[in-house]
């Protein structure tokens, strides 16, 4: 399409295509129909990987293509548009991921003249791509290569004389194909699905960006109006006003725990008696020293921390975040807040997604106490729960797949139960390949089905927790969960196409895509889409992702949780006796899928639902499959 | 009546204490809690379980003792002496 045919504000209106096999790229001017269709974000990846990515592939091959989106509201004052998103086949799920964070690199590479960049093929040598509003380069980065991410993103200010820029970089884990490696664009992480492994397998080591630009909206007017409202509703919340400023995300860790939600020692049980070591209130008193804010956000939920005391004194990170804390420290058995903070600094530094690493270890210590593992295979590590001196250790390990134990958890616990056998599927808790967030499936059904249908498996932004541990729906019953975790699937897509923050989702939904949404996409851009067509696009990009699973393999018989979840109701505490049974399970998935019109006996979507949803091409696809 | 009132996080702050005993008139509800407390901690209570916009309390849960309440429905259940109410923090995300 000519530039001058494409009609809409809010975008830069292009794309950059880097061919890494022979270092060329071009850009690609985005088209009407794409972005009224699909948005931008996740939807517009979903599509043109659906067309360009051939079914079957390794992830690791140069046929899998990565993609780097922002989205059409990103870049404006819109409250939380900070966000940038990464999409590619996965090396865990081996299925569309897309896995999105906050921080300034979005709304950089926005005001350098791009919405997005496609990496196809591989290069020969390590690179990184330079973007200096509108000037590009493949440059070498051979120098890069087995760096950390911080130290990439110092060396990098120094090579191009500014820290002005924003960079994504790839730590050694992802150089060494860790299939849960990450992509950290400063403190933020681009965090799951093993993205940051894909890039590795590329060669791509980094992307820097730096932009002076701007970007353009249809009439300011209309904009400040929208943004007086919006900043008057973060005001008025109190989750993003008092609770998230203060305490960020930790807050959970007590919320959850004393509901009886929150996952402990491999989600044996959901209470942790001693979760108060790792609670929000704790950490705020001993490690937080201030608040930090994405671009564009009031909420300030990041929160800056020194440790002060023990073997990790000194180690200074931006988190830990809730999940963080779920994985490394709960699971693991441990309340030390402290060992917590040092060990995702770890993550972030070497490159790997927290949540996958804790769960990984985890996993081992399980299996260690249940004679799965034996010492041999631990290069002699003696794993149980509790022992919080190991977490940094096995993080290192498994980052830069040392020893056995290391490269064994570094394939993710899907595969490694899968090579230790003898049972130990049993312990891995996972779906699809993904390992669950630290928000409970047992006790909140309509999350379960979220995380049992994801196309993204244990992801918690498939599903959502919020509207069953809020009160808002009763969490004691599965009747009307089809229909609900349905239509919160749409809130979540809808917003990773625009793209902004889940965490303030009170404000965007929080059970389905709604009208204040659709008028920051309108007043961005200049469409003049309405609720209902926001709705239907939704539905539209969840389809269509569900088509691209169907084509890699995925039925009604990999919507799944795993046997600890279906057989062992929850032990103690508040929840405890809450279970989700297999009965409730296919009730469950019966009501999705007919809400959905997805056939009910293999989960694909029916030629009916596809041809209304204007997927003409994606029905003719499924006719194979029926 | 004396009920105890537990609380983490910004509720917490502003209470000054994780846990108290509350004495309120008998027949007091999840409700009629809420305002006694704002009554004694003022608005700075209000503002963690208030949208100030709309003047609605927000969707959170409440323990009292074991069992899981509901604001959106279930501002008008009684509390009876000697109960533990767990203020749930309201909370989105993660």
């Amino acid at each position: 399409m000519n530039r001058n045919d494409f009609k809409y504000k809010g975008y830069a209106g292009k794309l950059l295509r880097v061919n890494l096999a022979d270092g060329t790229w071009m850009d690609e001017h985005l088209t009407n129909d794409l972005t009224e269709l699909y948005i931008g974000g996740a939807g517009m990846a979903a599509r043109i990987l659906y067309d360009e990515l051939k079914p079957g592939i390794d992830p690791f091959s140069p046929e899998n293509k990565v993609i780097f989106l922002t989205g059409p509201v990103v870049g404006t004052m819109i409250p939380t548009a900070s966000r940038i998103g990464l999409y590619a086949k996965s090396p865990l799920t081996n299925s569309f991921f897309h896995s999105s964070a906050g921080g300034h690199f979005a709304p950089e590479l926005k005001f350098a003249g791009y919405d997005g960049i496609i990496f196809e093929g591989r290069a020969e040598k390590p690179v990184y791509l330079f973007i200096d509003d509108g000037y590009v380069e493949l440059r070498d980065a051979a120098h890069l290569w087995g760096m950390d991410t911080n130290r990439v993103q110092l060396e990098l200010f120094e090579e191009l004389g500014s820290d002005a820029v924003q960079i994504a970089a790839i730590g050694p884990a992802g150089e060494k194909l860790v299939r849960f490696a990450c992509v950290m664009c400063g403190c933020r992480a681009l965090g799951r699905g093993g993205l940051g492994a894909v890039l590795g397998s590329k060669n791509v080591k980094a992307v820097a960006v730096r932009g002076q630009g701007s970007v353009d909206v249809p009439d300011m007017r209309r904009m400040k109006v929208i943004l007086d409202e919006m900043f008057a509703r973060f005001n008025a919340n109190p989750a993003t006003s008092e609770i998230l400023p203060r305490y960020g995300t930790p807050v959970l860790v007590n919320a959850n725990n004393t509901l009886g939600l929150f996952g402990y020692k491999n989600w044996q049980d959901e209470f942790y008696p001693d979760a108060d070591g790792l609670s929000g209130d704790t950490m705020r008193k001993k490690i937080v020293k201030r608040d930090k804010s994405c671009f564009a956000c009031p909420a300030r939920c990041g929160k800056f921390s020194i440790v002060g005391s023990g073997p990790y004194e000194g180690v200074r990170n931006e988190g830990p975040e809730y999940e963080d804390i779920f994985s490394l420290g709960s699971m693991c058995g441990h309340n030390d807040i402290e060992v917590v903070a040092a060990a995702e600094r770890v993550c972030d530094d070497l490159g790997v997604d927290a949540i996958e690493a804790g769960v990984a270890i985890a996993f081992a210590m399980e299996c260690c106490e249940r004679g799965l593992l034996r010492k041999e295979d631990t290069d002699g590590i003696d794993l149980k729960f509790g022992r919080a001196d190991l977490i940094v250790p096995l993080v290192e390990k498994i980052a830069l797949r040392e020893g056995r134990l290391g490269n064994l958890l570094a394939e993710g616990v899907k595969r490694a139960s899968e090579k230790i056998g003898n049972g130990s599927a049993y312990f891995a808790m996972h779906n699809k390949g993904l390992t669950f967030a630290g928000h409970s499936a047992r006790g909140m059904p309509g999350f379960a089905l979220g995380y049992a249908s994801g196309p993204r498996g244990g992801s918690h932004h498939d599903g959502r927790p919020t509207g069953e541990r809020t009160g808002l729906v009763p969490r004691e019953t599965i009747e009307g969960k089809g229909e609900y975790t349905a239509r919160i699937n749409h809130l979540n897509i809808f917003t990773d196409s625009l793209i902004v923050c889940h965490l303030t989702e009170s404000i965007w939904g929080p059970l389905d895509v709604t009208d204040i949404a659709v008028r920051c996409l309108n007043v961005a851009t200049g469409m003049n889409m309405t609720l209902e067509e926001a709705r239907t696009a939704a539905e539209r990009i969840w389809n269509l992702i569900r088509a691209f699973a169907v084509r890699e393999g995925y039925r009604r018989e990999h919507d799944q949780l795993p046997p600890r979840f279906l057989e062992e109701p929850i032990k103690t505490g508040p929840s405890s006796g809450m279970a989700i049974t297999r009965q409730m399970l296919d009730d469950l998935l019966d009501q999705y899928y007919e809400f959905r019109g997805w056939d009910k006996t293999t989960g694909i979507p029916t030629r009916e639902r596809l041809m209304q949803l204007g997927l003409e091409d994606i029905a003719r696809d499924m006719e194979q499959y029926q | 009546m004396n009920i105890t009132v537990k609380s983490f996080a910004n509720i917490r702050d502003v209470v000054g204490t994780g846990e108290l005993v509350f004495d309120v008139n008998p027949g007091t509800t999840i409700g009629g809690l809420f305002d006694a407390l704002k009554k004694k901690y003022g608005a700075a209570f209000d503002r963690q379980i208030r949208d100030q916009m709309t003047g609605a309390i927000v969707p959170f849960l409440i323990l009292i003792n074991d069992k899981t309440y509901r604001t959106t429905t279930d501002l008008g259940v009684s509390l009876s002496e000697g109960d533990t109410v767990t203020i749930m923090i309201p909370f989105d995300g993660g």
